[in-house]
């Protein structure tokens, strides 16, 4: 479903992506893995059009990943994204967040957008919260509240970009509870993640990145368990015993 | 002292006619310098090359201009080539352009301290961008924009005493006449100065206002 060929992007001079290849399946759940200024953030921006690439080609479902092109937008609907600092509209309450692109971008009516905002809410354990404006939510349920609002769009496929990783570790659980829920109904989800439990449990594959490249793929527990590149085996050793020389 | 206000009351009736000119003129070109901000503005957002230099350009020309000049202009030199205007559309015209760079400037310091975060959660859905300005951007900037607009208000209504200058009938105008023809400068400058007080008191309070709503955020 999605296709990433030899995908390079540099900043300046500095060459994030050197030659990204992945394929993901429809239903698969993809997470990946890596130091930070790896280019893992940069390859699920390069997905959805947020980033341009200078070489090499991403298609979804066939259709060509061009951020100046016209149909980018249209693209960008069937490809959802959950931001790291859920980038929820301030001015708007959880309901009206949720029913934004349904209505603006979809030209759904008001009703129908508004019922299946309430159903979403419902699911994420938010009922109560269609109310509220963001700053008055908790991270971990401007979080949930920014999946509902990616799943209201009925996507093909979203894009988590550190999901957890501005949370206080309390708050984390809830919103990893959903998107396993998420995986286990057949979403199809790239998540860029240091939850190696979250991996664990959902991810089909594992892709670890290092300076720009794919080190190392392959099943989820193969890539944990017995890590073949060095690089990898360093990555998963800091990460899983942060203490341990 | 009384015989300094004696006259007061029959200068009024001619000073509050003043004071009509005064506020036709600065809410029209109120008006139009927000409507011209606000194209500058998003011209200069755009993220087109061309339309942004252009913005550039026609605020950097309006900046260096003196209102008076632009006045001057637009009432004298436009009718050469065919524009006659009356002085009270010359002076909205040239108040609303001059100050429409002043606005253009608070506009986009309002929207480029929106969020990057926010536009981009936008377009990831799929808005196209003049829906994200519209919905997501113009609605956040505004807020921001509110205690400069309201400065902004205060500074036009002052200016608009320019426009005695292409001879529109605004208070500062009927006080020249007035004064002109009683010799009585102290009492009718007086009652001037104010008369322009009174009218931005209100003025000087909603911005008051805004800025203290602002700071409880």
């Amino acid at each position: 479903m999605i296709n990433i060929e030899d995908v390079h992007k540099r900043f300046g001079d500095n060459e994030v992506l050197r030659g990204v290849n992945a394929k993901i399946e429809k239903g698969e759940v993809v997470c990946i893995i890596g130091p930070s200024g790896s280019g893992k953030s940069t390859i699920l921006r390069c997905v959805n059009g947020l980033e341009h690439y200078h070489k090499g080609r991403i298609t979804i479902n066939d259709q060509l990943v061009d951020s100046n092109a016209k149909n980018i937008s249209k693209l960008r609907t069937q490809i959802a994204m959950v931001f790291q600092r859920f980038n929820l509209f301030p001015h708007r309450t959880a309901l009206e967040n949720i029913m934004e692109g349904p209505i603006y971008v979809k030209g759904e009516s008001k009703a129908e957008a508004k019922e299946h905002a309430l159903e979403l809410l419902n699911s994420m354990g938010l009922a109560d919260k269609e109310n509220a404006y963001p700053p008055s939510l908790s991270g971990g349920q401007q979080q949930r509240v920014a999946i509902a609002r990616a799943l209201a769009m009925r996507p093909e496929a979203i894009l988590f970009d550190e999901p957890t990783s501005a949370l206080d570790p309390e708050l984390v659980g809830d919103v990893l509870k959903v998107m396993v829920r998420l995986a286990r109904e057949g979403m199809t989800m790239m998540v860029v993640t240091h939850e190696m439990e979250f991996a664990r449990e959902v991810a089909d594959r594992v892709l670890f990145f290092d300076h720009g490249v794919i080190v190392e793929e392959g099943k989820t527990a193969d890539v944990l368990n017995q890590p073949q590149h060095p690089r990898t085996q360093d990555f998963l050793q800091r990460v899983l015993n942060p203490i341990r020389p | 002292m009384s015989t300094m206000w004696s006259q007061a009351g029959n200068y009024l009736p001619i000073l509050l006619e003043g004071v009509k000119g005064t506020i036709i003129l600065t809410a029209g070109s109120l008006a139009l310098s927000t409507v011209l901000g606000l194209i500058w503005a998003l011209m200069r957002v755009s993220g087109n090359k061309w339309l942004a230099t252009l913005s550039e350009w026609i605020i950097n020309i309006l900046r260096g201009i003196p209102i008076i000049v632009i006045l001057f202009y637009i009432y004298f030199v436009m009718p050469d080539i065919g524009f006659s205007l009356s002085a009270m559309q010359a002076g909205i015209i040239g108040l609303g352009l001059a100050y429409s760079a002043y606005q253009s400037e608070n506009f986009r310091a309002g929207i480029e301290a929106v969020d990057k975060g926010q536009i981009e959660a936008a377009l990831a859905m799929g808005m196209s961008w003049p829906t994200t300005m519209r919905r997501v951007v113009l609605p956040q900037a505004f807020r921001m924009t509110l205690p400069p607009y309201g400065n902004t208000m205060i500074m036009m209504l002052k200016d608009s005493s320019q426009a005695s200058t292409i001879t529109v009938a605004e208070l500062a105008m009927q006080g020249k006449l007035l004064a002109l023809s009683t010799f009585d400068n102290k009492t009718v400058f007086t009652m001037v100065a104010l008369i322009y007080l009174v009218m931005c008191l209100p003025l000087i309070l909603f911005v008051k206002h805004l800025e203290r709503r602002e700071s409880k955020k």
